[in-house]
């Protein structure tokens, strides 16, 4: 049986278009964005959204936390730090597959 | 399991990197078709060229806007006719085409006067269009005819109109999507920010990546409307040529396609600091997911779950009527390259069908993580296929419904397994919530037609009891 970061990154990988973005940059601002984004919202914080790029972070992440608490239940009850762990597991499953050990040659291609 | 080297292919090998066979346990890390590279010699390709990328798929789609192919009369006939993409304004796009027909003596001693001559031409037959694409071909590209010069001199002799030049023939890159990119970096880089918008609404959007194949424009319009948000331009479906040159005034880029899109959407957050929201507008659960990302962008909520529940009340129970008849169904996914992603959790979740076999032909090695992330196991994934390969799938997925465009349509009734258009549609539109119970309706009429099993049937021998059982 997989960890809760397991789970959470299953998920992610099923649904989420913005970790796979065209380049390393923007994958690596979405995933950053995102993650925090969704950290405020499970922790019941109103996440900043001042900036264009911010308040699309939290679009992003509103629908993601929506389905983790329909999906895992134990989110719903874990304490804040659990919650922070799995995310920052989720994370760094994410950077690994996407950026760090991704085999698409274009991530940072010149003509690209 | 490593990637598949099929019993056709033994002769050329190379095909081996380009074709995965998803098995439990395993992730992109792992393995990833290359793609985006050179067809090699020995496979017959089912991929177009890169001019057609630029015209067919991404101008062509302009309602107002001549485009004038400077080439050899075919280049123009190829990407007419076959991109079902309607408009408001009488389908201009669809009943025009142009061309230079460029011939040998224009060819051995230069084109550009003949397309200064056709430009002017065009611009007086149809004195109403003050909007130009001009795209070289193969031919007057390697010729070296000098477009922009020629441009330049119409656009002096004819203050009123504006001209857009794509330079990508079609040996500019390996397929279509070269011509995607072409087109969209150079669009960004010429044309976005010469015309100011009139601002209705302080929601703005720009939609990049939806052509209006057979009215999908029209209902993501609708469903804007009633959110109340402005879209200024839709890249490229049922828009203006001009509708496109403002898109750095949205607040937020919507996209539905994959690099193509990319392309233009992180140009314009990189220069106008537009965020780009990616989102899939096939599918219910899709199509709910989207509208609640926008509207939370501008945070109309309320208005979306509204939207989302009169929706979902009209057309779920139709969609719910096609499931149950389709449920188990095993669907190949022939297409371009986005559509695999798309499509293939969209069909599982909303319609219990499973996708056992997809193609992309000028798809990325960024489709390919996004669908090997998506997709089943136990499915092939396969970038640039050729026509043996396709007969070889088939065989071993034995999918029930194939997805695909109308080249390959022809070689799957020979297979006589049924094929709905991939690319334009039987009866769109298929985005949106009304669009996948139209999807939904296809696959079922296509599954449930007897006609493929009986066209199966010899009729000579003891074949025509069979008929006449049928009958």
């Amino acid at each position: 049986m997989g960890t809760r970061a397991d789970e959470l990154f299953d998920y992610v990988q099923e649904r989420c278009l913005w970790q796979f973005h065209s380049r390393t940059w923007d994958r690596e601002q979405n995933i950053a964005g995102i993650i925090a984004k969704a950290q405020d919202l499970l922790a019941g914080r109103e996440p900043a959204a001042e900036t264009p790029a911010e308040r699309c972070f939290v679009a992003d992440a509103k629908v993601m936390v929506a389905d983790f608490r329909s999906r895992f239940p134990w989110i719903r009850e874990a304490p804040e730090a659990e919650i922070s762990e799995a995310l920052n597991g989720l994370r760094d499953r994410l950077v690994d597959l996407t950026i760090a050990r991704s085999r698409n040659h274009e991530l940072t291609h010149t003509l690209y | 399991m490593p990637m598949v080297l099929l019993n056709c292919d033994q002769d050329i090998p190379e095909r081996e990197r380009h074709i995965y066979f998803k098995v439990p346990g395993e992730d992109t890390r792992d393995y990833l078709p290359v793609a985006n590279a050179p067809t090699i010699p020995g496979t017959l390709s089912e991929r177009g060229c890169s001019f057609c990328g630029a015209k067919l798929v991404i101008g062509g789609a302009l309602k107002d806007t001549i485009q004038m192919i400077h080439g050899p009369l075919g280049c123009a006939y190829d990407t007419w006719h076959t991109k079902r993409y309607p408009s408001d304004n009488g389908h201009f796009q669809l009943k025009y085409t142009w061309s230079t027909d460029m011939k040998e003596s224009n060819i051995v001693f230069g084109g550009e006067k003949r397309l200064e001559k056709a430009m002017h031409e065009a611009f007086n037959e149809m004195p109403d269009i003050k909007r130009m694409i001009v795209y070289t071909t193969c031919p007057t590209a390697l010729i070296g005819d000098d477009v922009k010069a020629v441009v330049k001199k119409v656009t002096e002799a004819r203050p009123d109109v504006d001209i857009f030049v794509v330079e990508c023939p079609g040996f500019g890159g390996v397929s279509q999507s070269k011509g995607h990119h072409v087109l969209n970096i150079a669009w960004v880089s010429e044309k976005v920010g010469t015309v100011e918008p009139e601002i209705t609404s302080p929601y703005t959007i720009n939609f990049i990546g939806d052509y209006n194949i057979q009215g999908d424009t029209f209902v993501l319009e609708r469903y804007c409307e009633r959110l109340g948000i402005q879209v200024i331009a839709h890249f490229t479906g049922n828009s203006t040529y001009d509708d496109c040159r403002s898109m750095h005034r949205a607040q937020l880029n919507v996209v539905n396609c994959a690099r193509s899109a990319g392309y233009i959407a992180n140009e314009l957050k990189r220069l106008y600091g537009i965020p780009r929201l990616d989102v899939d507008s096939w599918g219910f659960n899709y199509t709910a997911e989207a509208i609640r990302k926008v509207a939370s962008f501008f945070g109309i909520e309320d208005k979306a779950e509204e939207l989302i529940a009169e929706e979902t009340a009209k057309w779920k129970p139709q969609l719910d009527w096609y499931k149950e008849r389709l449920q188990g169904k095993k669907m190949a996914i022939w297409t371009g390259g986005p559509r695999l992603w798309h499509w293939t959790k969209a069909v599982e979740d909303d319609l219990g069908v499973e996708v056992v076999a997809m193609s992309s032909k000028f798809g990325h090695e960024e489709d390919f993580e996004k669908v090997i992330a998506r997709g089943r196991h136990g499915t092939y994934y396969v970038d640039d296929p050729n026509e043996l390969e396709f007969f070889e799938i088939m065989d071993k997925a034995k999918p029930d419904i194939i997805f695909t465009g109308p080249r390959v349509g022809d070689l799957v009734k020979k297979l006589h397994i049924p094929y709905v258009n991939g690319h334009g549609y039987h009866n769109g539109p298929y985005m949106g919530f009304e669009g996948f119970v139209n999807m939904a309706r296809d696959m079922y009429n296509a599954t449930h037609n007897p006609l493929f099993r009986l066209a199966a049937i010899d009729i000579r021998d003891a074949g025509a009891a069979q008929i006449e059982e049928a009958a």
